[in-house]
């Protein structure tokens, strides 16, 4: 760096052409630096991501099985495989069911928690609190929770509805509950997260624009609709970002607590590649649905990447 | 190493590297003892891994057999690690095994076996040192001795059969009037003589007659299915390739009685595990459909509990029924001295199984099985003849206990224990599933 510093201020360096071929000696050198930094970070980036994909893609073209037998090339007889296995697309139909339905409680009931501890309630550390510590928690310890809430006989939530006269609800044994079921652990789990960075983005709203809009006479209902949420757009935009990703991702919670039943109601697509690979061992197989879901994301990715960019041109 | 092939080409370098570090440091190691003038290394313990699932009750008494079996053998000394029953466990064997990095023994169901020797997963057993130790084919009932077995090599040595029987609380049986005059329950030989006691006991308990729980679990639901449709002396084939051989009048019969079973009287209709359990335990109940494993539970509830095979209601006696196993791992590099040690430590732990009985199961080793010591044992000697009639599951690379085939009979089934869908339609939706598995290119 101090010889770069050095070239730029040598005299005559605005018109000599050694002094340029100095300026651009220092630009490769810096280049150069600046790929030294880097390169902790690249090898990672190469070892841990861009092989596994890279052999991913190969193993996907194979037959290759946990036990060792039958790794030849196949060629995209495990992706034709694929596409007419009802299985996996109803595996898949489960996953985008839960976004669609986890997304929107999870991003707008963060937002009413955030709205509601923004307006000054008292003991704010407390909401806080209470708020985001079911997020620290580990995804065993919440499932366990919940199946013993949920259990039809002796659960919690039974006992407390049968007392409002409401009947038992087979909560993880229904088809038709229990993916809600889950939503709803899944709910109480992870908002905390949403909530905090909607909390941060409202506190960031200069008071100034609420004092304004005071004098001019908006009540607090306007204030809302006209300051808050516009000024939110961002921050909402990022949070079902994040948000369609994760529950995209969802595994662990429906593994521990129906383990994809009632009748594969809630079995998730990374469910379905796990028993293909590891428990199925067509490792093969189970890249290609992989690489099928990747492509799901990309796509989802892409889509929401195009609306962002349309928004903030 | 095929399956990691990325390493392929160095593997021997990196193989050789890891050994001679070991090598540099055993030298250290031994510079460092003779400068001491001590021989300790000549003294030290060989270890031996040792990877099994039994939790809970069973957990306990595995560690005092291995205590013991250490404590008698000072040239050996085992290690266990315990994983979770069922897909984890499975899954990391597989795994360890087809990175070369395995446990040198390990536990597994005898019927997850087909999913592991033909790849190559696990090494046979070598008869001859087997007998050295005292452990021939005549140590073994002919059923559990013909299951340890692929292609004619011996791939598991069976520690126990655990056969699904039915417990029942001999207090509620009386009041019902439906014990014999040996103290032990009626015969009854038929569904309807079987529901008969049923609502009788029922009329006891005021809430049911029978405890089963099942809801989430495929492993229940196939274990009284797999029994009640054994019972109909019927056969199930799986041959990859090939749709299922299956007796299906026998399938939707055994289903139509199970779901008749859960009209909340005779039982619950909606019962997990652990519900159905615990109902039994706190006499809600006569009866409890239920592994031999849960046995320790019962007595520890202090419960009058009596034990026998589930009834022959269509004609065949038949339990269903699976065995814990010792497999060996495949070794890259087998270790002859550790190799002897394991056939002396399994040699050991068979032959002091009379402890292992009293966990519930039935013991493998006959002698243990005929001693008085096991006759003695009540109410084990009361199932101990489920051995003889002991099913194991069909055959096939997925199948087993634990297996996702399980899971995938409670996909299919369970909206027909609850009610909800016809037997025929369930069984019909299973059947095609696993025409599907068995359509597939065989991984093994």
């Amino acid at each position: 760096m101090s010889s770069s510093l050095t070239a730029r201020r040598s005299p005559g360096s605005r018109v000599s052409s050694p002094a340029a071929r100095g300026s651009r000696d220092s630009v490769t050198r810096n280049n150069l630096s600046g790929w030294g930094f880097a390169a902790p970070f690249l090898a990672f980036f190469l070892v841990f991501l861009v092989w596994p994909i890279v052999y991913g893609i190969y193993m996907s073209l194979t037959g290759k099985s946990l036990t060792g037998a039958n790794d030849s090339l196949i060629g995209f007889a495990n992706y034709a495989e694929a596409f007419v296995d009802a299985d996996m697309w109803r595996s898949l139909g489960n996953t985008l069911y839960f976004t669609v339905i986890s997304t929107v409680p999870l991003v707008l009931v963060a937002l009413v928690m955030a709205a509601l501890l923004n307006v000054g309630l008292p003991a704010q550390w407390l909401w806080r609190l209470s708020y985001f510590a079911p997020y620290l928690l580990a995804s065993t310890v919440v499932s366990l929770f919940f199946t013993w809430m949920y259990n039809p006989q002796l659960g919690l939530i039974n006992d407390a509805l049968s007392k409002i006269g409401i009947p038992k609800i087979a909560w993880l044994n229904d088809p038709n509950v229990a993916m809600w079921a889950i939503v709803i652990a899944t709910l109480w789990w992870t908002v905390g997260f949403n909530f905090l960075l909607y909390l941060a983005a409202m506190q960031n709203i200069p008071a100034q624009h609420y004092e304004a809009a005071s004098l001019d006479g908006a009540g607090a209902w306007r204030q809302l609709f006209s300051i808050t949420l516009p000024q939110l757009v961002p921050t909402t935009v990022m949070i079902v970002l994040l948000q369609v990703l994760a529950s995209l991702k969802i595994f662990d919670q429906v593994y521990q607590m129906t383990a994809g039943g009632p009748g594969g109601s809630t079995r998730p697509v990374v469910q379905y590649i796990f028993e293909t690979g590891f428990t199925g061992y067509r490792l093969g197989y189970s890249a290609a649905i992989s690489y099928i879901f990747f492509g799901l994301i990309v796509l989802v990715s892409a889509i929401q990447f195009v609306i962002t960019r349309r928004r903030s041109a | 190493m095929k399956q990691f092939d990325f390493f392929a080409g160095k593997e021997l370098s990196r193989r050789h590297l890891l050994s001679g570090t070991a090598a540099i440091g055993s030298l250290l190691a031994a510079a460092t003892l003779s400068g001491c003038g001590g021989n300790a290394s000549a003294a030290a313990p060989r270890d031996i891994q040792f990877w099994h699932l039994l939790s809970g009750g069973d957990g306990i008494k595995m560690q005092a057999l291995i205590s013991k079996a250490n404590e008698g053998n000072p040239g050996f000394k085992v290690h266990p690690t315990v994983l979770a029953w069922g897909p984890p466990y499975y899954t990391k064997l597989a795994m360890a095994s087809a990175g070369g990095r395995p446990p040198q023994l390990a536990i597994m169901h005898a019927s997850r076996v087909p999913g592991y020797a033909p790849g190559g997963l696990i090494d046979p057993w070598d008869l001859d040192l087997l007998s050295e130790n005292g452990v021939t084919a005549d140590s073994f009932a002919p059923r559990i001795w013909d299951k340890s077995q692929q292609n004619g090599k011996v791939f598991s040595i069976a520690l126990d059969s655990h056969p699904f029987i039915m417990f029942y609380n001999t207090d509620v049986a009386r009041k019902a009037g439906v014990l014999a005059g040996n103290g032990q329950l009626q015969e009854v030989k038929s569904p309807q003589e079987f529901i008969t006691m049923a609502k009788e006991m029922q009329k006891v308990t005021q809430a049911h007659g029978l405890s089963f729980g099942y809801l989430g679990s495929g492993s229940q639901m196939w274990r009284l299915f797999y029994t009640l449709y054994k019972q109909h002396g019927a056969d199930m084939e799986l041959t990859p390739g090939q749709p299922m051989k299956v007796d299906r009048d026998a399938a939707i019969e055994s289903l139509e009685f199970m779901a008749s079973l859960f009209d909340d009287t005779i039982a619950a209709k909606s019962g997990d595990i652990s519900t159905g359990i615990a109902e039994f335990a706190r006499g809600g109940s006569g009866m409890l459909f239920s592994g031999v494993w849960e046995l320790p539970t019962m007595k520890k509830a202090g419960l009058p509990v009596d034990a026998a095979t589930i009834p022959t209601l269509y004609g065949t006696a038949a339990a269903y029924a699976d065995s814990h196993s010792f497999v060996l791992p495949r070794q890259l590099n087998v270790d002859d001295a550790k190799r002897r040690d394991v056939y002396k430590f399994v040699s050991d732990i068979l032959k002091g199984s009379l402890s292992w009985a009293e966990a519930g199961h039935i013991p493998a080793y006959q002698p243990v099985v005929q001693s008085q010591a096991y006759k003695d044992l009540k109410p084990q000697a009361h199932y101990a003849n489920a051995a003889d009639v002991i099913a194991y599951d069909p055959q096939s690379w997925f199948s087993g206990s634990g297996s996702d085939w399980q899971t995938y009979f409670a996909e299919n089934v369970q909206n027909v224990l609850l009610g909800r869908d016809k037997a025929t339609d369930g069984w019909a939706a299973f059947e095609k599933r696993t025409n599907t598995l068995l359509s597939r290119p065989n991984p093994v």
